[in-house]
């Protein structure tokens, strides 16, 4: 499992490689999430991890729309891809939403759970990714990937 | 991996009173889930409980997916039938075992066998 605490990785020398923001809108985030996996294989980024940051990218993207948001296509969620000196990426997701409490999701592995219809993003994001925090209230989400 | 283009291509057929459902981009949040939701309401709608869905072409399944896919699985086996699924690739199997619904599909490897497996 991920580590999850406030902080992470030092933040000061990452460079900025996307900066895109859409309307909250379920139809928008394919283009979103393919612009970062289109990104990631300019970089050379292998596909087993492009496929896995695309993904957690996906549900992320997905979660501000549908609880951020409230599916408010008026509302903008914005998505930044960043990377450090070591080649490290890290994807910020923030929503204008009053955030969430992650902590209290349910296990989508738990018996009663498996034929749900929701409530995997999260479990997922944390299960394809080596780090993540929430941040502002669970408003924010940083995903990092090494 | 990812196609640019986010749409999900679904064709129908019915072989020997199985309806065979042929997808191919990512089924993910937007009008692939609610495509491919139509397209099984509307078979089981008409009677038909028995599905295989090929997946040899859907590079991803988010959540949104998969909560679909398990749905209509429960769904149709109640009614007697099933959903079972061709050819997903090495992410949609990766995917569906990181949640643990992995172990409650039949795959096989081509329609043939899928649709011979409800005899």
């Amino acid at each position: 499992m991920p580590a999850e605490f406030s902080g992470g990785p030092e933040n000061s020398a990452l460079s900025e490689l996307l900066d895109l923001s859409m309307p909250a809108d379920g139809e928008a985030i394919g283009a979103v999430v393919d612009s970062i996996a289109e990104t990631l294989a300019q970089l050379e980024v292998p596909e087993q991890k492009r496929f896995e940051v695309a993904l957690a990218v996906q549900e992320a993207l997905a979660n501000a729309v549908v609880h951020g948001c409230g599916n408010d296509r008026s509302k903008q969620v914005r998505c930044r891809l960043k990377s450090d000196p070591q080649g490290r990426i890290v994807i910020i997701v923030t929503d204008p939403g009053p955030g969430f409490s992650p902590e209290r999701q349910p296990d989508p592995k738990r018996g009663e759970n498996l034929y749900a219809d929701h409530g995997r993003g999260v479990y997922l994001i944390r299960q394809l990714m080596d780090e993540v925090h929430f941040e502002r209230s669970g408003s924010e989400i940083m995903m990092w990937k090494y | 991996m990812v196609p640019a283009e986010d749409s999900l291509d679904i064709n129908v057929r019915k072989r020997s009173q199985v309806q065979v459902v042929q997808l191919r981009g990512p089924l993910r949040m937007g009008q692939a889930v609610d495509g491919l939701r139509q397209a099984i309401q509307e078979a089981v709608g008409g009677g038909d409980t028995r599905i295989v869905l090929n997946l040899a072409e859907v590079p991803m399944i988010d959540s949104s997916g998969i909560g679909l896919l398990v749905r209509f699985l429960a769904s149709t086996k109640q009614l007697g039938g099933n959903i079972k699924l061709v050819q997903p690739n090495k992410f949609a199997i990766q995917t569906l075992r990181l949640v643990g619904v992995l172990n409650l599909f039949e795959i096989f490897d081509n329609d043939d066998a899928a649709v011979d497996s409800f005899a």
